[in-house]
């Protein structure tokens, strides 16, 4: 480690060196290819801020430790003159000094020098931050403690001016420093900051740093950012050429997007192709392009008459109406395309408007130039190995956008899945239709949401959320049974309507105490992130977490159902009530407390939904059709079909979601519509019970 | 065989005599219409507003297709959550000749005002650009390529409603789906229906939906007063002639065997009764007479979106002929009218709040908890409705 | 007498339990047979297959001269055809008149559209009246079905089976819940349309069975375990260990 720490100190000396030189003869940095670049990389002081960001989260104790206790200000006293009247020539010796001592603070202080955010007093020659006041006056901050000092006006200081040249040495620097730190996660974090922004004259700063990394995977990930920075900004062809084959392959965004920007085109035309351009395609009038559109284009370039439109036919005539007639055709007979191309003939015929350029006019006109896009990169073979490296990623990308896509899937499965298994069990069980199942996982989400006011620990809250929300359906479920459903039994029908009742009721009843107004849930910070796999695929944590809590929820419902003395009778009251009760089953108390289980678990159910979605008193009838669906497609009576139903679903959804990604209200039609036709070819569902027991 | 003359009017005769609530229904209604005209603004001493005229013809339109859903559900059994999509496209196919005429009326006037008279291709593309700039297109779909036609707009009507009616039940019913599947399916049709014209690129305005329907082209200088009581006048004779439509066609042998699809579908099979075919016909017919109602309702409601076609509106249908009573038609009427109307009254703020003291009941807020909790009770202890109260007082004279 | 039911080598299986095993059944016209056999021996599958209710998973069932195959029939064309079922548990409309009841059973056209624009015309009215007489409900002839006791509601189906004019009647459990003298009319019913039609009864009652003086069938295990007049299947060894118990 020391030994490392000390070969990084003679690197930086030896680069602080090279500075000097470059600045010595006034050369300018190497800037090839700058044209392409500028537009595309951040602001430069985005660019330094993000550093500084950066830099304020990786100033371990550990690192500052290390530092020597020279308070900075000392430093900066070494080389007042160069600080406060910075030059290119004299930049070097202020990097040099400070690079040396190494002092806290350096960083900082480098990013507020180059924003001229540091201020000069004449007295005594010290530097301070300062922050702006009232009317123009200043609060002058202590370098090294960030303690207020004084209060000036800004006339009492001098503000330091750094020109743009002076900038970039400073900005070369800042790179340089994080470059070769000690600390693994900041080289790391300075060469994510690279490759986000890259710019050519990070080339031989990267190099340099390459040559001297002793970890294996920061170096690994140098060269990669090296290979990007080559691809666009190597002066020598080959260079690139090989680093843009060093790319192939890679799936992140920064690759690709390099790799798009050296493939970028613009369109042009000319009567015959150009030496030395690099043309990417030619385009074909009529095939892949449109006649009026080229001949347009001819047009503004003033190679050729405009066409005249319909419009300007009509704008034409307007101008040239004499006595009620235009060309000898009465103005209200003109009101076909015919009779006005009629009447613009007789006058062309009397020279008073311009010749009607006719269809053979405009392809005779086009047919005079050839029109092609052309690489704005004028290199062949670069743009070239630019092809086949993207070509090369393409599979891998797809691969992963799969990946992705099934994983959205999935956890869109596991919701539906949360929100159809309650009504899957009682619909199962008793045959019959709770329309309020979508109120119960409103009510479970109003739980979770009031629980959330009253404990403010959000982890807390919701580990009190989850089970006194299952209580809260629990009791509502059964009340609904014993008081409705339990007389309805004989109508299934009706038992629809009913309960469709206390699902308006209720709704409102929310409505009334919650108002309107969209509830927040916030998910706890452990469930707040993202897992991100890599760039083209992350999940949400909260995502997972609501997957995971569906396979706890399958597993819980199989064991009570599979394994314990309740499931078994519920089973037994499915399949055959009369039989079941001549057993001394209870099909009463069976159907109350499935009911409540049922009831209980769309409450929980709300709880983790309403941490995706927002909780208003409207939430539980936007799940509710597509809960029914879920239940009717996997097969009524099985906690197996519903799971295969959410999994239909989920997957169909997100899979046409895929195709048309822009229009999630499509993706939902048409799976409804799949949804009827799915039912008209399998009846009963995925997982249909056979024989007797389905009882038809 | 000889069918001497006078069979004819004995069937009428006894049709009547059998059915003696419909020459009832008749008579009220015509009582009503013709009181509802007197006491218009624009016939009559003017007690009743111009809006008033127009909930109540809405209101009729709402009877009309309650009687539907009555024969579809409370004569054949099947619990159709998708009725309302049939009335919604009544009411999109007879919207697109409204707006569509009326845009090609005012701009014909604006275009013809230049020195030179516009093409055709001129006004329709204006007509496209004024209708279809708010979902930021300019060409007219499709589907519009004959909005321009009465004859054609009114044929779909009828048509668009029918044939979907038909595909969907033919496949539903083919399949024997039956009882809350066919209900939960009915269901998943009309949310696709509205899911599907809330998108903005379907040709119907997506969620705007269409407007300005209250303006009828040709009519366009009648005051809105006299417009109102003329589809007033409409609404009441649609629901006449439905009523006696429903009620010849379920009195008799067809309404005996689809009461006896409704109790007991694999018994009616088995005497050799194609029960699909049936229950198509029901089905279909229904979907009609419902878009037919959705045609008239619309034009007095001035605006159609797909919000209409939601699940919920079918599932309220559904809610008014239970309240009224099911397996009786005048109970679907009752029932409708007593729903929908007391509902906007209490909803559009007309009724006083109650104060109690410590608490306040303002009805926009408390009126669905009480319709839910009213329903619940209904179903539970008064499962033939308001309707069946008639028969306890039949039975007690 | 000629074939007018042949069901060979029917089989049919629900989850694993084999309901019918090779089932082959003959019946002639006109012709009165009583099927017997223990509970779960396949009798009322065995109906279910006939009339389109159930797809058997292989055999044949053919009809008449011209040897139509029933099983690619729909359970309205197999009614239609001339096949009437009367269910064990008697399933009449109970919310309408017995009227309504048999005038839906008449053998007119069943079309919605025919049906729409039908009008019981002096045939169809003295049809009804004739077919009431016969099964004794003249009296109840615009009573509602549901309030005719069970004897009387498993005479209106016979009613209604008649009024379909059927070729084949298939009867299952006709006698259950009757009295005595209620049985005797039931056997004078069945015997009497047995002169112009097919019958076929299923029936546990064994005193029911030998009224009907007739040719029985016993089923046993979705299979034919013996045929012929009531006293020689009852000497069979085998039907007796089944009925009796080894």
């Amino acid at each position: 480690m020391r030994y490392v720490r000390h070969c990084n100190r003679e690197l930086r000396a030896a680069y602080i060196e090279l500075l000097k030189q470059d600045a010595g003869q006034g050369a300018e940095f190497p800037l090839p290819d700058l044209l392409v670049a500028k537009d595309m990389t951040m602001p430069r002081h985005a660019l330094l801020a993000t550093l500084a960001l950066c830099l304020m989260f990786l100033w371990t104790p550990a690192s500052v430790a290390a530092q020597s206790e020279t308070p900075l200000q000392d430093v900066l006293q070494t080389v007042q003159e160069q600080v406060a009247r910075p030059s290119r020539a004299q930049v070097a010796a202020v990097l040099d000094a400070l690079q040396a001592a190494d002092a806290p603070g350096t960083m900082e202080f480098l990013n507020r020098w180059a924003a001229r955010d540091v201020f000069e007093r004449p007295e005594d020659g010290l530097f301070f931050y300062a922050r702006e006041g009232e009317s123009r006056s200043l609060t002058l901050i202590d370098l090294d403690t960030g303690a207020d000092v004084a209060e000036v006006t800004s006339r009492d200081v001098n503000q330091i001016r750094v020109n743009a040249g002076v900038r970039r040495e400073i900005e070369g620097a800042l790179v340089t420093f994080e470059l070769l730190a000690p600390d693994r996660a900041r080289r790391l974090a300075a060469v994510r900051t690279i490759a986000r922004s890259p710019e050519a004259e990070h080339i031989p700063v990267l190099e340099s740093a390459l040559a001297e990394e002793q970890d294996g995977a920061v170096a690994e990930r140098m060269a990669r950012v090296l290979d990007l920075l080559n691809a666009r900004f190597a002066t020598d062809g080959a260079a690139r050429v090989a680093a843009i084959e060093g790319l192939s392959g890679d799936i992140t965004t920064e690759a690709r997007r390099a790799l798009n920007q050296i493939l970028s085109t613009r369109s042009e035309f000319a009567p015959e192709i150009p030496e030395g351009v690099n043309v990417a395609r030619i385009r074909t009038p009529g095939e892949d392009l449109d006649l009026i559109a080229a001949y347009a284009r001819l047009a503004e370039a003033d190679l050729v008459p405009p066409r005249q439109g319909r419009n300007a036919i009509r704008d034409a005539l307007r101008a040239n109406v004499v006595d009620g007639e235009v060309g000898g055709i009465p103005v209200h007979q003109l009101d076909t395309d015919e009779m006005r191309r009629a009447a613009y003939t007789a006058l062309e015929e009397a020279g008073s408007v311009a010749p009607l350029v006719t269809q053979s006019d405009m392809e005779a006109a086009v047919a005079e130039y050839v029109f092609f896009d052309a690489y704005i990169e004028p290199d062949q073979a670069v743009t070239d190995a630019a092809r086949a490296s993207l070509d090369s990623t393409r599979t891998a990308i797809s691969l992963w956008q799969f990946l992705g896509i099934s994983l959205d899937a999935l956890s869109l499965a596991s919701i539906f899945f949360l929100a159809a298994i309650g009504l899957a069990i009682t619909f199962g069980v008793m045959r019959v239709i709770n329309m309020a199942h979508g109120e119960f996982i409103m009510m479970g989400a109003y739980t979770g949401y009031v629980v959330q006011t009253v404990i403010p620990n959000l982890t807390t809250s919701l580990i009190v959320a989850l089970p006194l929300a299952f209580a809260v359906t629990f009791a509502a479920g059964v009340a609904m049974e014993r008081l409705v459903i339990r007389h309805l039994y004989t109508r299934p029908l009706e038992t629809l309507l009913a309960t469709f009742g206390i699902s308006i009721a209720l709704q409102q009843l929310a409505k009334n105490i919650f108002g309107t107004q969209a509830r927040p849930l916030t998910s706890p910070d452990w469930l707040a992130g993202a897992i991100q796999i890599n760039d083209v695929v992350s999940v949400a944590s909260i995502r997972v977490a609501i997957f995971v809590m569906a396979i706890g929820f399958l597993l819980l419902l199989l064991f009570i159902l599979n394994r314990t003395r309740l499931g078994l009778e519920v089973r037994a009251v499915t399949q055959n009530p009369g039989m079941a009760a001549s057993m001394g089953i209870n099909p009463d108390r069976i159907n109350m407390l499935t009911f409540g289980l049922g009831s209980g678990i769309a409450g929980v159910a709300g709880v983790s939904i309403g941490l995706v979605a927002q909780v208003t008193s409207e939430m539980g009838a936007n799940y509710i059709v597509q809960s029914f669906m879920t239940v009717v497609v996997g097969g009524v009576g099985s906690v197996f079909g519903t799971l295969a139903g959410a999994g239909l679903i989920g997957a169909l959804q997100k899979g046409i979601e895929w195709f048309n990604p822009a229009n999630t209200l499509a993706a939902q039609t048409y799976m409804v519509l799949f949804i009827i036709l799915f039912i008209q070819f399998r009846p009963k569902g995925i997982v249909a019970l056979k024989g007797r027991a389905a009882g038809d | 065989m000889y069918i001497p003359r006078q069979t004819a009017a004995q069937t009428r005769r006894s049709f009547l005599r059998e059915n003696p609530s419909v020459l009832w229904f008749m008579g009220l209604l015509g009582l009503f219409t013709l009181g509802v005209t007197i006491l218009s603004e624009a016939f009559g001493i003017g007690v009743i507003s111009t809006n008033l005229v127009k909930i109540l013809g809405m209101t009729l339109c709402l009877c009309l297709i309650a009687i539907a859903m009555d024969v579809v559900w409370g004569y054949c059994g099947i619990l159709s959550l998708g009725h309302f999509a049939f009335f919604g496209l009544g009411g999109y196919a007879i919207g697109m000749w409204l707006m569509y005429a009326r845009t090609e009326i005012v701009i014909r006037d604006s275009l013809g005002r230049g020195t030179i008279p516009p093409t055709e291709t001129e006004v329709s593309e204006a007509v496209a650009a004024q209708i279809f700039g708010v979902v930021g297109s300019s060409e007219l779909p499709l589907i519009w390529s004959f909005a321009g036609s009465l004859p054609f707009q009114l044929a779909m009507v009828v048509l668009v409603p029918g044939l979907l009616a038909l595909v969907f039940g033919w496949l539903a019913f083919r399949s024997r789906v039956t009882g809350v599947y066919l209900s939960i399916l009915t269901q998943a049709m009309t949310l696709a229906l509205s899911l599907y014209l809330f998108q903005n690129d379907t040709g119907l305005r997506g969620n705007n939906g269409l407007s300005g329907l209250q303006n009828i082209p040709g009519f366009l200088d009648v005051p809105q007063s006299i417009i109102s009581v003329w589809f007033f006048w409409a609404s009441s004779l649609a629901l006449g002639a439905g009523y006696l439509l429903f009620a010849w066609l379920v009195s008799g042998k067809f309404g005996s065997v689809i009461r006896a699809i409704r109790d007991n579908e694999a018994r009616v099979r088995f005497l050799g009764y194609n029960v699909e075919g049936y229950k198509l016909f029901v089905f279909t017919v229904t979907a009609i007479i419902s878009g037919i109602a959705g045609a008239l309702y619309y034009p007095q409601a001035g605006i159609i979106n797909p919000a209409e076609i939601a699940p919920i509106a079918s599932i309220y249908l559904a809610v008014w002929v239970a309240i009224g009573g099911r397996g009786r038609l005048y109970g679907a009427v009752i029932g409708a009218a007593l729903v929908s109307l007391l509902s906007s009254w209490l909803t559009g703020g007309g009724a006083p709040n109650i104060d109690l003291g410590f608490f306040r009941i303002v009805w926009t807020d408390w009126w669905l908890v009480l319709l839910g909790l009213g329903f619940v009770l209904v179903t539970l202890f008064f499962p033939k409705g308001i309707g069946g109260l008639f028969d306890y007082l039949v039975r007690k004279s | 007498m000629s074939t007018l039911l042949e069901v060979s080598g029917v089989s049919v299986t629900f989850d694993g339990f084999r309901a019918i095993n090779n089932l082959s059944i003959a019946i002639g016209e006109p012709e009165l047979r009583a099927v017997i056999g223990p509970n779960g021996a396949g009798k009322t599958t065995f109906m279910d297959i006939v009339t389109g209710k159930t797809k058997p998973d292989e055999g044949k069932v053919l009809w008449g001269e011209k040897s139509t195959d029933l099983l690619k029939l729909s359970e309205s064309d197999i009614a239609k055809i001339g096949i009437g079922r009367k269910f064990q548990k008697p399933t009449v409309f109970e919310e309408q008149s017995v009227r309504d009841n048999l005038a839906m059973a008449l053998k007119n056209k069943r079309g919605p559209l025919s049906v729409l624009i039908w009008k019981a015309g002096a045939q169809d009215r003295a049809r009804i009246e004739e077919l009431a007489e016969e099964i004794g409900l003249t009296e109840r002839l615009d009573h509602r079905a549901g309030d005719l006791s069970h004897g009387q509601k498993q005479w209106l189906e016979i009613g209604m089976l008649l009024a379909q004019d059927p070729r084949l009647l298939l009867v299952d459990e006709p006698a259950a819940g009757m009295t005595p003298a209620e049985r005797e009319h039931t056997t004078d019913l069945l015997k009497r349309a047995a002169k112009t039609r097919a019958v076929m009864v299923i029936e546990h009652d064994m005193e029911f069975i030998r009224r009907l003086e007739c040719r029985v069938t016993v089923l046993h295990e979705g299979s034919v375990l013996a045929e012929g007049s009531l006293d020689h299947v009852t000497k069979n060894q085998q039907v007796i260990d089944v009925y009796l118990g080894r």
